[in-house]
């Protein structure tokens, strides 16, 4: 009996405290920056080096450059860049190697859709996707 | 390094999907347009950012060295093999099993070679004792090779012949001297000209680790099982089965643990073909 | 006089107790358990075969996904043999990271099994209150890492970040309040009556039993085998630390709940004192080439998980890719002396055996 009365003491001394739930989704939750939701791109700063899609360990990146338009420059732009987002699996290696920052995480992860062709993030999309853009990549 | 590999593949260059050359030429790119970089994170963050990076720079002749003994190393190794690209179908990837073949994960010659160099390694005086054991209770023959593997934190390894595997794993067990009692590891892997079984086993009175190896005919991988001396070999063994083919007589339920019964193909064969490639 | 008659009974593979997807066939008679027998392979992906096709790098996020509850040790044995292979050196500020991660992991998995444990044979509030204090750890890792379960934290030679400003700060102030929570945690479920006889001289088994089945972990420490991987091979940075090996005598499951709470008081303490000795400059980053190239050869390393003894052998042919990985998964290990430890049992005993040896679905499975 000594043992309940000491766990019912313990069970009363937690009903004063302070509630710990979240009111989520009432309130946004609080998240730490580095917190990995959906990527960002940026593709004037993409050079089409091709190493986030060689890094990929899903293989969800799918990319096609073009050359400059301008024929001064050397090198080469972005045409299409899509993120099979049904199989990324949010592993932040792409936004690690990219040596231009063209890809970054931002913290948006609510991204439940009602179809699974909406996973499908084409470069418009990515580009858009511009809110809480991480700081440190 | 970069005209060395051009050099070497010339089929590389127009290969733009390749990861190796993306990330040779991207080595200068990088550092610039890393100082391009907009002013938008923290100091601190920057800071890091920079000494990771540098970091990364400095390492490059290490990088350089470590894939220039690779190349000596497999002076054999073709450059389709090498630099085959992961992108590529299962069944692309099979028809290069061929090529690949010619290719044995561990070269004994030159093993042995590096072995004279160094220095003896702590755990020889142990290795020898195990071997000697060994033979004094089996003869002779009951092993094949013994070494110290050194990538493995110096680890006494020892090769029995199929035919004394069994007992010479029992001898480990019970002699008073090694005891080892403890069965840490079981696993089975493709060599391709052979089928090995690695056992890892470790004796809590000597607290001493040891590894013991059995190589088997690939086209008919059997042999005993050591469910009878450990428990704990069970399942490992049905795994090994399950995934290998390898079977192991005289275990209690040997059955396909993961995969179920009716799947075929042992997936974890270098010629396993999966029946839908893109799954 | 009643007759009875054998019947066959599927617990699974969904089943709240059996925290995954697992499957048991239990023949019974009338109450008591004539034979169980464990049928797995559910959650089979086939990270090994997977492997294969994978370069180091990234094979990490993959190991993220076994053993989903400490992910973090997880991804050390990888890095821990890869580093083996190559003989890298890591930095000491990496290890201190690294430490410190796998620390907190540990105290989390072990709150989790405390919670879910205690659920499963019938008490709900001990659970509330251990995912409250698992969210704090969860919180402090995801600051640390950007992710609150599947980290990909640890690299090749170091760790991905550096620890955020005032990170180690809040790991300080975890520890003294962890420190009480858990006395609570003794005053509400240790000294319970009803909890004592519900796990007391069940599931007991001996220590040759435990190791002949080749069990590690807690469920080989509650026999009174003092064996931990971070004392006995001391790798990283354990040697640094001043802790204790917690072990009890009885062997049931009583015992490996005591082993496993006294196991948090000594990952605090080990945490107590790398807060201490954290070295607040320094690379996260080793020296590791930009290509991750392994020599020939092959390495087999072991670590301690919560779960128990992890082990990751790699053979290397001298590619990018490893030619064969193979993960020792201590649940699965574990799992097996369960049929043994069921047989002749009470059907009521069944979910108190099966969630004291603490098994994680994607571990056993692989
Ligand atoms: S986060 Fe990982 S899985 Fe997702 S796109 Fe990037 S590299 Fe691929
Ligand atoms: S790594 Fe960056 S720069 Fe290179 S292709 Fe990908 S997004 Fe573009």
């Amino acid at each position: 009996m000594k043992g309940l009365a000491k766990g019912l003491k313990y069970t009363l001394k937690n009903m004063t405290q302070e509630k710990v739930t979240y009111d989520y989704p009432e309130e946004p939750l609080p998240l730490p920056d580095r917190f990995r939701g959906i990527q960002k791109f940026y593709p004037e700063k993409c050079i089409v080096c091709n190493q986030c899609v060689n890094i990929c360990p899903t293989d969800c990146i799918t990319l096609t450059g073009k050359k400059h338009p301008d024929p001064e420059r050397k090198g080469r732009i972005i045409e299409t860049y899509n993120i099979n987002f049904e199989i990324c699996i949010l592993c932040d290696l792409c936004t690690e190697v990219c040596p231009t920052e063209a890809i970054v995480m931002t913290n948006n992860f609510e991204l439940a859709e009602y179809s699974r062709d909406e996973f499908f993030k084409d470069l418009q999309w990515l580009d858009e996707n511009d809110t809480n853009i991480r700081k440190e990549n | 390094m970069t005209a060395e590999e051009n050099g070497k593949t010339p089929n590389e260059q127009t290969d733009a999907g390749n990861p190796d050359q993306a990330e040779e030429l991207k080595a200068d790119e990088a550092k610039q347009d890393h100082s391009q970089k907009p002013e938008s994170v923290s100091g601190k963050a920057e800071t890091e950012a920079k000494s990771e990076k540098d970091a990364k720079k400095s390492d490059k002749p290490a990088a350089e060295s470590q894939s220039e003994r690779n190349k000596t190393a497999e002076s054999s190794t073709s450059a389709t093999a090498d630099d085959q690209s992961r992108k590529e179908t299962a069944r692309e990837k099979a028809d290069q099993a061929g090529t690949k073949k010619t290719r044995r994960p561990k070269k004994k010659a030159e093993k042995e070679e590096a072995r004279e160099e160094l220095e003896p390694s702590p755990k020889e005086p142990l290795l020898k004792k195990y071997v000697s054991i060994i033979e004094e209770h089996l003869g002779e023959d009951a092993l094949e090779d013994s070494f110290i593997n050194r990538a493995s934190k110096d680890l006494p390894t020892l090769i029995a012949h199929p035919g004394f595997y069994f007992s010479i794993a029992k001898l480990l067990k019970t002699h008073e001297e090694l005891q080892f009692n403890y069965l840490s590891e079981l696993h089975g892997t493709d060599f391709k000209e052979y089928m090995e079984v690695y056992v890892h086993l470790y004796s809590f009175s000597q607290k001493e680790n040891m590894a013991l190896k059995v190589k088997l005919d690939r086209e008919q991988p059997e042999i005993d099982s050591l469910t009878p001396l450990w428990e704990g070999a069970n399942w490992p063994e049905c795994e090994a089965y399950d995934l290998l083919g390898i079977k192991f007589t005289n275990h209690p339920d040997l059955k396909r643990i993961f995969l179920g019964e009716d799947w075929e193909g042992y997936p974890l064969r270098k010629d396993y073909e999966p029946y839908d490639v893109e799954v | 006089m009643v007759r009875t008659e054998e019947m066959l009974l599927n617990v699974g593979p969904q089943h709240p107790s059996t925290h995954g997807v697992f499957r048991l066939v239990v023949k019974v008679d009338g109450e008591i358990i004539k034979e169980a027998t464990p049928v797995i392979g559910y959650l089979h992906r086939g990270t090994e075969k997977l492997a294969e096709d994978l370069q180091y790098t990234q094979i990490i996020p993959y190991t993220d996904r076994m053993d989903y509850l400490s992910a973090m040790t997880n991804n050390y044995v990888l890095c821990h043999a890869v580093e083996t292979l190559m003989g890298l050196e890591v930095p000491e500020k990496a290890e201190y990271l690294r430490v410190m991660a796998m620390e907190l992991g540990r105290i989390a998995s072990h709150l989790v099994w405390f919670g879910t444990y205690l659920l499963d044979i019938g008490a709900t509030s001990p659970f509330l209150y251990a995912f409250r204090e698992r969210e704090a750890i969860i919180n402090l890792l995801n600051e640390l890492s950007g992710a609150r379960l599947t980290f990909n934290y640890m690299r090749i030679g170091g760790v991905k970040w550096d620890a955020p400003e005032g990170w180690v700060d809040k790991v300080r102030e975890f520890i003294p309040y962890m420190r009480n929570e858990l006395e609570g945690y003794h005053d509400l479920v240790t000294g319970n009556e009803i909890f004592v006889n519900r796990v007391k001289n069940v599931g007991t088994y001996t220590k040759e039993d435990a190791i002949q089945y080749s069990l590690s972990g807690a469920n080989l420490r509650c026999t009174g085998v003092k064996f931990d991987l971070r004392k006995e091979e001391p790798y990283s940075i354990y040697d640094r630390f001043d802790f204790d090996v917690p072990t009890e005598e009885a062997g049931d499951a009583f015992a490996r709940y005591k082993v496993r709470m006294a196991e948090i008081e000594e990952s605090l303490k080990i945490l107590e004192q790398a807060v201490e000795q954290f070295p607040e400059d320094g690379k996260i980053l080793g020296k590791v080439p930009r290509v991750i190239r392994p020599p020939e050869g092959e390495t087999y390393v072991r670590i301690e998980s919560p779960r128990g003894e992890i082990g990751c052998y790699i053979a290397s042919d001298g590619q990018k890719e490893p030619y064969r990985l193979k993960f020792r998964r201590p649940s699965f290990y574990n799992l097996q002396i369960l049929p043994k430890l069921l047989k002749g049992e009470n059907m009521a005993n069944l979910v108190t055996i099966l969630g004291g040896v603490d098994i994680v679905l994607g571990e056993v499975d692989g």
